[in-house]
């Protein structure tokens, strides 16, 4: 046998260093989105004494919709890193298993059928039709695919989200063909993902489920590096790998139901974000899963602040700005001829 | 250690029950033709899969009944053909679920060969190097269980290396065997490899084991012509005897 002197180097890289940057870039990106905006209110501003209409817009609008950000880019790409981890299939993301799809059918019966946010319901009704969407899809997806034991039942998983996204597909767009111009305006915007239309209190209610469903990604991290080894060898390694399917696709139902229905399908941060930080960090869960929760929330609040910015006072599309950014990237990444990290 | 009470599985690939002991310090081979039901059967002797009739049981206690952590302590098992997708570090895979030191995995990577390889990426492999990557990673999953008898179940682990590593692996297997008196249980292609180095071999054909026993005694041409349908040549010379295909 051959042996070698060569050093194994550090096993695995200190897991509070890119963690710590990518919390200090949060706070910086905190900071400035709560003092940039179309009303130019800074900081400072809000102790003058002209401040009283000042605090109000800050706090009634500006507060929860860089709070509705945070969550949903922690959520969207912490789903979208544990998705790809456990289909271990680099191209997996959070709306892979139809719930965005279900989110958007529910929204566009409300809207095409009930009214939309002219109705008695106003803005709640559309977050509650979302919400009630894709936790039915969920649900569904849920006692179709992860409740088996075997390694089949996963891709049982893939093809039940792979049905729901066409099915519900084919029913947006009927519902689309029945729209009036109004109608069709509203479910557009809403396709484009946009944090305008954040109120505290469905803000309130991502603050209460948005740790829920982050703990269930976050204490999957090793599980989810030992999947990588194989179904057979991981159960060697004491996986159960229904047990993290199950609580995986309940935390990313969890999650991204609710960040739908509130901020409606914002693309590519569930596949760009993991993406990126798998370059620089490695493939381990361990660092990948915060880090993606982390760079999630730095890049979607960024995004926003310059969706806001921009164009001020017009407001563009978040999820407009962040696919220009995924499209691209993504594109480069096939013509890498790697996209698999 | 490793007992089997009228184990079997009656899905498809079927696998006829039968009743045998896995010994500590015990090298046993499993042969037999392709879809004999040797994956099955390995499957079931690591919990991975629940037998339809009877039990497997590790010191007395059926498989299921183990707690997950306590169970992986004391069995791994390495799959064939697993590739890992993203880029794993060989030597981040190799100690992935592992309890090894560092020192010990080190040790390892260097018995099997894969210290040079410790900064390559896993795709960047070969299939032979690939696979002892994937041995090194089930010995540190196994390291550290002192007094306690532990068990490695092997899934064809020879088959894409070249005969100077098969023969090292083979030693390197032998020698667990003997001084840390290791269980181990390889699904094995290679008769001569079984006969060389097995301490005992159970045969398979058709979802049924045929036969148990020596190597010696199991590993002879007539039984080898019926399971396998194919003419062989017993040479012996001094004390090593081994299998050749009739031209």
């Amino acid at each position: 046998m051959k042996t070698s002197t060569l050093p194994l180097h550090r096993w695995q890289p200190h897991p509070l260093g890119p963690c710590q940057l990518l919390l200090g870039a949060l706070l910086v990106a905190l900071v400035w989105s709560l003092s940039s905006g179309s009303l130019g209110i800074s900081l400072p501003m809000l102790r003058g004494e002209s401040s009283q209409n000042a605090w109000q817009v800050w706090w009634q609008l500006r507060v929860p919709r860089v709070m509705l950000g945070l969550c949903v880019g922690m959520l969207l790409s912490g789903s979208g890193a544990a998705m790809q981890g456990l289909f271990r299939n680099p191209l997996a993301d959070p709306t892979l298993l139809g719930m965005a799809s279900g989110a958007g059918l529910a929204v566009a019966l409300w809207i095409v059928l009930i009214g939309g946010s002219s109705s008695a319901f106003g803005l709640y009704g559309q977050f509650l039709a979302g919400f009630s969407g894709a936790f039915v899809v969920g649900l569904l997806v849920f006692f179709i695919g992860a409740r088996g034991q075997s390694a089949s039942s996963l891709f049982t998983l893939l093809l039940a989200g792979l049905a729901i996204n066409t099915l519900a597909g084919a029913g947006g767009g009927v519902l689309a063909f029945v729209a009036s111009d109004e109608q069709l305006r509203q479910l557009s915007l809403w396709g484009m993902g946009s944090l305008a239309n954040a109120l505290w209190p469905p803000v309130i209610g991502l603050l209460i489920c948005a740790p829920l469903a982050l703990w269930g990604l976050y204490r999957s991290r090793h599980e989810l590096d030992l999947l990588q080894l194989g179904e057979l060898t991981a159960h060697g390694a004491g996986l159960d790998a229904p047990r993290l399917r199950r609580r995986v696709v309940l935390a990313t139902a969890l999650g991204v139901g609710i960040s739908v229905a509130l901020a409606g399908i914002i693309g590519f941060i569930g596949l760009l974000v993991p993406h990126c930080l798998r370059l620089w960090l490695g493939p381990s869960h361990r660092l990948l899963l915060p880090a993606s929760m982390l760079g999630g929330a730095v890049l979607l609040v960024l995004a926003d602040t310059l969706a806001r910015s921009l164009a001020a006072p017009a407001e563009l599309p978040v999820g407009l700005l962040t696919s220009l950014i995924g499209g691209p990237y993504f594109l480069w990444l096939l013509m890498r001829g790697r996209p698999s990290c | 250690m490793l007992t089997l009470n009228n184990a079997g599985f009656t899905q498809q690939p079927e696998l006829l029950p039968f009743s045998d002991q896995v010994r500590p310090g015990e090298l046993l081979a499993i042969v037999g033709p392709n879809g004999a039901g040797k994956s099955t059967l390995l499957s079931l002797l690591s919990g991975f899969r629940a037998p339809h009739t009877g039990q497997v049981c590790l010191d007395n206690i059926s498989l299921t009944h183990w707690q997950r952590e306590t169970l992986a302590a004391r069995r791994a098992v390495v799959a064939q053909r697993e590739q890992p997708v993203f880029d794993w570090r060989v030597k981040e895979l190799a100690t992935l679920g592992a309890r090894a030191s560092e020192t010990e995995a080190r040790h390892w990577m260097h018995e099997m060969d894969i210290a040079h390889l410790s900064s390559r990426f896993a795709p960047t492999l070969s299939g032979g190097e690939l696979q002892r990557v994937m041995i090194v990673r089930a010995l540190c999953q196994l390291a550290q269980t002192s007094g306690l008898s532990r068990l490695l179940l092997l899934d064809e682990p020879t088959s894409a290396l070249d005969i100077g590593h098969q023969q090292a692996l083979m030693r390197l297997l032998q020698r667990l065997t003997r001084q840390h008196a290791m269980a181990v249980v390889c699904v094995l292609h290679d008769i001569n490899l079984a006969l060389r180095f097995a301490d005992r071999v159970w045969l398979m054909d058709q979802g049924q084991r045929i036969a148990a026993g020596h190597p010696d005694h199991v590993l002879n041409s007539s039984q080898l012509a019926k399971t396998y349908r194919v003419e062989l040549e017993d040479i012996q010379q001094g004390n090593d005897r081994w299998l050749a295909i009739k031209r």
